[in-house]
């Protein structure tokens, strides 16, 4: 009786390869809470911590924004104590940080993505550069601040160099594929005309692929503020290292909450600005802007076809 | 340009061999050529018309005299030397669609045509010197687009865009012309216009030129020679008894 049950639940099971697909992923899932040894029990004991928590953050203590900080790194010079204030130096320092990074990135990236480029350059050079690019993408921005943290020390420039590796590999990546998919027209009337391959690259495919190029830089940047936050916390500059100084020693949560509400708020600023200006970029021209996630989860409009 | 460089190669021939194929095969797979047995000479001045109907390969023909794809059997010269290997500037070409970087100025596609000749620390600082740039303004104004020099290529109409690739080419003064098309669906004045700016450059400049039009009509009317492609064969298009007896045909297949 109970054997012919199963039998017809299996059966079941066999005809339906989406049940098939779920029962599998929810015995695997199973395993692996298992394993990481997570358990309802945490959650709940998790909630106590979390009312700790919002009661010391709770309100969130502005005076990260009127109070001066004289223990800024590079020590704060204006007269105003909003200007030397923890959030606001450490927001600037992020931003410029990115900025740095996202100037030199695009500077080294350039080349590199030409190289990569299928169609600017041979076989082995493209295979070889994209391996390099792919090697700086492996490490995330936060291991390669730790790495040059040792290297240069604490402050701003190992901020500044980690992330202008990781834009390096990330924003070759975007730049190699926006060249490849220039038209080869224009390409081919250079190569009939015996000019060497960077001049085909310098003067035919960068400027056809100009507008992609340019909203990728953009991008470039919007990310790199965003993270800019996190390296802080190695001692690699920025607002997150002001964060980390509130954290570590007193665990003031309610001036940390204020900094990530600052954070938060220019953040979004940024990305929207960005958002904007890049649009500017795209559109009086008649192409399909490829979807991100990014634009279906927060864009009104995640396909862009129109033209103004 | 060109006049130097050709004077120097045979001073007593007034219009020296500037393309010649000889028994080229030309296709991408040698078993099936596009093409066989081809054999074809232009010379400086004169302007051939090639012919013939969609895919039999008459894109990819004038892209083997263009150097870039190799032809499979056979010897393609341009000026005494493989075209793969021409001269920097010997070849010039205006494909279908133009070949125009999108989104710049008429002023900076055309002054592509004076990269073959620009040193490089110039072309590594992009600066022009100023007989580029006024050469530059010299062939868009002969092409009759002077006002239109700061424009965004994209805003011009087809027949514009057109009159800009061949000011590029004129700016280049290339040996070997290879236009694809450059007439394409243009109505009759816009078409007049282009055919004019041809026959100044092969007259004045001395370029040779091969172009294709699918319309063997209106080729004939203003090409030196035209030729056409038949069945893996290119055959003189007004000078054969047989090509003369199809002639309804191809042009109702031309039209």
């Amino acid at each position: 009786m109970s054997e012919s049950r199963l039998a017809s639940s299996l059966r079941l099971l066999a005809r339906r390869p989406v049940l098939r697909a779920g029962v599998l992923i929810g015995i695997i899932t199973l395993l692996i809470t298992n394993h990481l040894q997570i358990t309802l029990w945490k959650l709940v004991d998790g909630w106590s911590n979390l009312l700790v928590l919002g009661s010391e953050a709770l309100p969130p203590d502005f005076s990260v924004l009127t109070e001066r900080a004289g223990w800024t790194h590079p020590p704060c010079t204006f007269e105003s104590d909003f200007l030397c204030s923890p959030a606001v130096v450490g927001m600037t320092q992020t931003i410029e940080i990115a900025f740095l990074a996202t100037v030199f990135g695009m500077i080294i990236s350039l080349p590199l993505a030409a190289m990569a480029a299928s169609n600017l350059s041979p076989y082995w050079l493209s295979q070889t550069t994209r391996q390099i690019l792919a090697a700086m993408r492996v490490l995330p921005s936060l291991i390669w601040a730790l790495i040059f943290v040792i290297i240069v020390g604490i402050g701003p420039l190992a901020g500044v160099l980690a992330m202008t590796m990781y834009t390096v590999g990330y924003l070759g990546k975007l730049q190699y594929e926006a060249l490849e998919g220039v038209s080869k027209e224009p390409l081919e009337v250079a190569r009939a005309m015996g000019l060497p391959r960077w001049q085909v690259a310098r003067f035919f495919a960068i400027p056809e692929a100009s507008n992609a190029l340019l909203s990728q830089m953009l991008f470039m940047f919007e990310y790199n503020v965003r993270h800019g936050s996190v390296i802080g916390l190695v001692g690699a500059g920025g607002i997150g290292w002001y964060m980390n100084h509130y954290l570590s020693p007193f665990q003031l949560y309610d001036k940390v909450l204020a900094l990530i509400i600052v954070m938060f708020v220019v953040v979004v600023a940024i990305d929207q600005i960005s958002l904007r200006v890049r649009r500017g970029f795209i559109d009086d021209v008649n192409e399909l802007r490829r979807p991100r996630w990014r634009d279906i989860l927060i864009s009104r409009d995640p396909v862009k076809t129109d033209s103004n | 340009m060109s006049m130097e460089s050709t004077g120097g190669v045979s001073v007593e021939d007034p219009n020296p061999v500037r393309l010649r194929m000889v028994d080229a095969a030309i296709g991408f797979d040698p078993e099936q050529p596009l093409i066989e047995g081809l054999n074809l000479e232009v010379r400086a001045g004169e302007i051939v018309g090639l012919t013939g109907r969609s895919g039999i390969g008459k894109t990819t023909l004038l892209r083997t005299a263009a150097g870039l794809v190799k032809p499979l059997s056979g010897s393609v010269e341009c000026c005494c030397t493989s075209t793969t290997r021409a001269e920097k500037g010997a070849i010039g070409l205006i494909p279908q669609r133009l070949g125009l970087v999108q989104h710049q100025t008429v002023g900076y596609n055309v002054l592509m045509g004076a990269l073959t000749e620009a040193s490089f620390l110039q072309t590594a600082l992009s600066l022009p010197s100023k007989r580029m740039r006024d050469e530059t303004r010299e062939v868009i104004d002969e092409v009759g687009l002077a006002d239109k020099t700061l424009e965004s290529v994209n805003r011009l109409s087809g027949g514009q865009q057109r009159r800009v690739a061949i000011a590029r080419a004129m700016l280049q003064e290339p040996d070997l012309l290879l236009a694809d098309e450059c007439l394409g669906e243009l109505d009759a004045e816009t078409a007049r216009g282009i055919i004019e700016l041809f026959r100044h450059m092969a007259e004045d400049h001395r370029m040779a030129i091969l172009l294709v039009d699918h319309n063997p009509v209106r080729a004939r009317t203003f090409c030196d020679r035209v030729l056409q492609l038949r069945g893996r064969r290119l055959i003189p298009f007004d000078e054969d008894e047989e090509s003369k007896a199809t002639l309804p045909l191809i042009e109702e297949v031309g039209s």
